[in-house]
């Protein structure tokens, strides 16, 4: 299958799905039933930064779904199909909103799902001055978790942020990571439509630092590429909803960056099956410059480390 | 006179209206005085290869004279036509090469020829089995390596050279169809004998003898013209220029280098930075020299040097109507025979150089490899002396000129790739695998190269950049060479900005790989580089070129070498688009043959289409039934 074809099957496997879950939701809750996600002025952000939309209620949804299966033309060329992209991260953003209807759906999960304002403002002033100096989006599953693990360290030891999808999260901790916010790993949940909750960490990026204004997507667009230092690393096999899922980060301008064999865009989608240099692929992808020199000391270094508290073992 | 056509070139309108003004006559007063030109001829019936003709057949089959007196149908008085039309083309470009590969022969430490690309020679060199190309002395490489390129053209056993760097695919192909071209200067003169009066008839083998003799010239001729002028003068790399006839300058002494071979160009170009002459001109009242180029000599300098492009083809005597050119300087092919008497119009002195080209009217300075920059040295001193000479009342020089960048050879483009690839994957710098890459993954949805000259049966540059605009839009990335390239630059498609007519795709790729959609490759002769440039992305998939998203386009060609160049190109498995109808439809055989049949063979096949946007629409077709067809 041709790479457009991939997307477009994932893209509309997505659209497929969403509009099942908004009619569900509103035959079982009823158009006025209020969607949302929790501690956002933001509605659902990348809609509401796409289009100007302030979704509210379930009602408001089926429209949307109409845009983004408008999205979606099937047409072989590269815009649209990085279009079809965006349209899988929409249908994404209201399949994670809709599941929020019956409480946190991460309460059981390791990921911690929707990342909330706060969390991102918090995040803003180090991403600002190059303390964050990039955000890794890790997802899948690793046929090897200790490479998998090195990864993850070596991004944490360069003081990147790293959200995490999947499998990989448990796969990650019995190898021996550390995660939470102050570890500067994020495990965010494990289907794959809990990406999305770092594209809404981007769009609201630009919502808040940047001042974009809602509706200029292609503005949105710009300042993902030029100011968040993003890429993807996936794992394991991809199926074509994560190579939809791609298409959405590569329309953002982040790369992609894959350890089996796709057909690859030169600075946009590659493989790179030896673990030992994701690290570095990804970096130089994302034309990612470490600020501070590497201290030769026998543990890590970096900021990452700052808000760690040193426990007695029992 | 039908100026009408020329609506699209605001240039154009100008100087035409001047040029009458001025009392001088140009190509569309000499097309008109040609009425309604002839139907046998342009159907390719006509014969006149032996003096019991001149003989012409009906162009419709069953209606009227269906034989000559010898008997020869309409099939095989198109085919012969059209042969030797190729034969016509693959000699032109041949001794082109050959003049440089004598340059080459004649190269001394001390100049002025030189080896200026010694990393070249030496690759070359190993390419072609040369023991200890890389340890050799420069000189002694250099001339042995020419001695080797002048048995390419008549020796009597084996096959081209270069044919070695089409994948095993490709030269199975070639060697099933027996199109494998021997020694150049044989393919042509067998070629003549096939058509000579009571020989060939059947009318497939001709058409393949052609096909012959066509790739002789691309793989032979043309691919050594090119190869061994970078070897000489240096392989082009990106670089800033400006086109149109605005490039000229009322205040120096214009001189207009015009024809094909860069030998006497480079000398020229040498020649007028000598501090002497600009001294000199200085002392007659100029600024300075300005040395600008027309036509594939134009290309090879503004390649090379970033010398300004004053025009293409259809221009050449606008040139001269500006009245601010000093001298006009050309070698070999494609100069009007009108321009002596133009120039007498003005103050302009015309001087033709090559014993090949001798052009009778005004002044003929002998240029030879022995003499080459005294040569040149000549001419720079008649041109700044001339300069007094000029009618101020009579100049005229449009106020229109485009930035362009040029200088894109297959080296070049690989330079830029790798700025794209990865340093940390398994991908080797110094490839086309990018370029590969993103038309696999149909980031660009496969490549075109626009090539060819212009012709006044059509509108002057609009079929090259109407097809050029919506190729890029539809992301289709394009290169360019010959007179086709100084229209896209004068259109402003040589630029980075031109990004912002492309779609999505293709503008992502222009934006990373910094490079403008459109490709200036260079002059005729170097279509060998889009022949390379094909061959080596066949490579990294391991597959026939025939069988990647590529098309050819001449959409106003004129000369027979462009029609050497179509049958090289399809021969080498890649389709040709013509927007002009070459003299065949008289055999409905013949031009089923060469736009359907020989697909079976040959993997590719002509297409004629004179509309540039229903040209456009069949290419897409094709582009996409490729990529099906890969399953990409
Ligand atoms: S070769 Fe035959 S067709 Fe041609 S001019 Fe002679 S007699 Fe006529
Ligand atoms: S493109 Fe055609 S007209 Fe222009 S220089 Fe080449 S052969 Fe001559």
């Amino acid at each position: 299958m041709s790479l457009t074809d991939l997307i477009y099957a994932g893209s509309n496997a997505v659209a497929g799905l969403t509009e099942g879950a908004v009619n569900d939701a509103i035959e079982k809750y009823g158009e006025s039933h209020a969607v949302g996600y929790p501690d956002t002025a933001y509605f659902l952000p990348i809609i509401y930064a796409a289009t100007g939309v302030k979704i509210k209620t379930l009602g408001d949804l089926p429209a949307a779904v109409g845009i983004l299966k408008s999205l979606i033309t099937n047409k072989d060329d590269l815009g649209e199909a990085l279009n079809a992209g965006l349209a899988t991260a929409v249908g994404a953003e209201i399949i994670e909103a809709i599941r929020y209807l019956d409480g946190d759906p991460y309460a059981e999960d390791a990921g911690i799902g929707f990342v909330s304002d706060p969390i991102i403002r918090s995040l803003g002033v180090p991403l600002v001055t190059g303390d964050i100096p990039g955000i890794a989006v890790l997802l899948g599953e690793s046929a090897d978790p200790k490479t998998l693990a090195a990864i993850v360290k070596d991004y944490q030891e360069k003081g990147l942020l790293t959200f995490m999808v999947g499998n990989i999260i448990e796969q990650a901790s019995e190898a021996g990571v550390k995660m939470g916010l102050d570890y500067r790993v994020i495990p965010l949940g494990h289907e794959v439509t809990s990406v999305i909750h770092v594209v809404s960490v981007a769009i609201r990026t630009a919502l808040i630092f940047g001042a974009v204004e809602p509706g200029k997507l292609a503005d949105f667009l710009a300042y993902t590429k030029e100011r968040v230092p993003a890429f993807v690393n996936t794992f394991g096999p991809i199926d074509e909803v994560v190579v939809a899922v791609g298409a959405g980060a590569i329309a953002l301008g982040f790369p992609v960056i894959a350890d089996v064999e796709v057909p690859e865009v030169p600075g946009a989608l590659m493989t790179q099956a030896d673990h030992s240099k994701t690290v570095e692929t990804s970096l130089e992808s994302r034309d990612i410059k470490i600020k501070v020199t590497k201290i030769d000391v026998p543990v890590s270094v970096a900021a990452a480390f700052e808000g760690e508290r040193v426990r007695k073992d029992t | 006179m039908s100026n009408e056509i020329l609506n699209y070139d605001k240039v154009a309108e100008a100087s035409l209206a001047k040029a009458k003004r001025d009392g001088a006559e140009t190509m569309w007063d000499r097309k008109a005085a040609q009425k309604t030109q002839c139907g046998f001829g342009e159907a390719g019936v006509c014969c006149r290869i032996c003096a019991m003709g001149p003989c012409r057949v009906s162009p419709v089959p069953g209606k009227g004279a269906e034989r000559g007196i010898c008997g020869a149908n309409a099939d095989t008085i198109v085919a012969r036509n059209f042969a030797r039309m190729i034969a016509g083309g693959a000699s032109a470009h041949s001794d082109h090469a050959r003049d440089i590969v004598h340059a080459m022969h004649a190269t001394k430490a001390e100049g002025p020829f030189k080896i200026r690309d010694e990393a070249k020679l030496r690759r070359i060199s190993a390419e072609w089995g040369i023991e200890g190309a890389d340890t050799k002395e420069t000189y002694a490489l250099a001339h042995e390596l020419a001695e080797m390129a002048l048995g390419e053209f008549g020796k009597p056993f084996g096959t081209q050279r270069f044919l070695k760097r089409a994948p095993q695919a490709r030269q199975d192909v070639w060697e099933r169809e027996d199109i494998a071209p021997r020694a150049i200067d044989m393919e042509v003169t067998t070629l003549m004998h096939s058509t000579h009066m009571g020989c060939a008839s059947d009318y497939e083998s001709i058409f393949r003898r052609g096909m012959r003799t066509g790739m002789a010239d691309g793989w032979g001729g043309s691919m050594i013209g090119t190869e061994f002028s970078d070897i000489l003068y240096g392989t082009p790399t990106a670089k800033a220029s400006s086109s149109n006839l605005g490039v000229i300058d009322k205040d120096q002494v214009n001189i207009l280098i015009h024809g094909h071979d860069p030998n006497l160009a480079e000398m020229i170009v040498l020649a007028a930075e000598n501090p002497e002459f600009i001294e000199m001109a200085k002392a007659k009242g100029a600024k300075g020299i300005n040395i600008v180029g027309m036509c594939c000599t134009g290309n090879e300098m503004t390649m090379r040097h970033g010398i300004k492009i004053a025009g293409n083809f259809y221009q050449q005597e606008m040139c001269i109507i500006t009245g601010a050119i000093e001298a006009v300087v050309v070698d070999v092919q494609c100069i009007f025979p009108a321009l002596p008497a133009l120039a007498k119009k003005y103050h302009t002195r015309f001087i033709s150089t090559s014993e090949k080209a001798k052009i009778a009217g005004d002044m003929f300075i002998k240029f030879s490899e022995a003499t080459g920059l005294d040569n040149a040295n000549e001419i720079i001193k008649i041109a700044v002396e001339n300069f007094p000479n000029r009618d101020a009342s009579k100049v005229e020089i449009p106020d229109i000129k485009q930035d362009t960048l040029v200088g894109y050879s297959v080296e070049a483009i690989i330079d830029h790739l790798d700025k794209v690839v990865n340093t940390n994957t398994s991908d080797a710098m110094g490839t086309v695998k990018p370029l590969t890459d993103v038309i696999y993954a149909g980031v660009i949805r496969g490549a075109a190269g626009v090539v060819g000259c212009n012709n006044p049966k059509v509108e002057h540059d609009y079929a090259h950049v109407t097809v050029l605009k919506e190729l890029i839009k539809r992301d289709v990335i394009c290169v360019v060479t010959g007179c086709a390239a100084q229209a896209a630059a004068k259109a402003g498609l040589l630029t980075l900005e031109a990004k912002e007519m492309c779609g999505r795709g293709l503008k992502e790729v222009c934006e990373r790989v910094n490079i403008p959609p459109v490709l200036h490759m260079g002059s005729c002769v170097d279509i060998s580089r889009i022949l390379h440039l094909v061959n080596l992305c066949a490579d990294v998939k391991g597959i026939d070129p025939a069988l990647l998203p590529v098309v050819g386009i001449a959409p106003e060609w004129m000369s027979e070498k462009a029609v050497a160049i179509a049958n090289y190109v399809v021969g080498s498995g890649i389709n040709t688009y013509l927007g002009i109808i070459p003299q065949v439809l008289g055999s409905p055989n013949f031009t089923k043959l060469m736009t359907e049949d020989c697909q079976e063979f040959l993997g590719a096949h002509f297409v004629f289409e004179k509309d540039p946007l229903v040209m456009v629409d069949k290419i897409m077709v094709d582009l996409e039934d490729k990529r099906t067809a890969l399953g990409i």
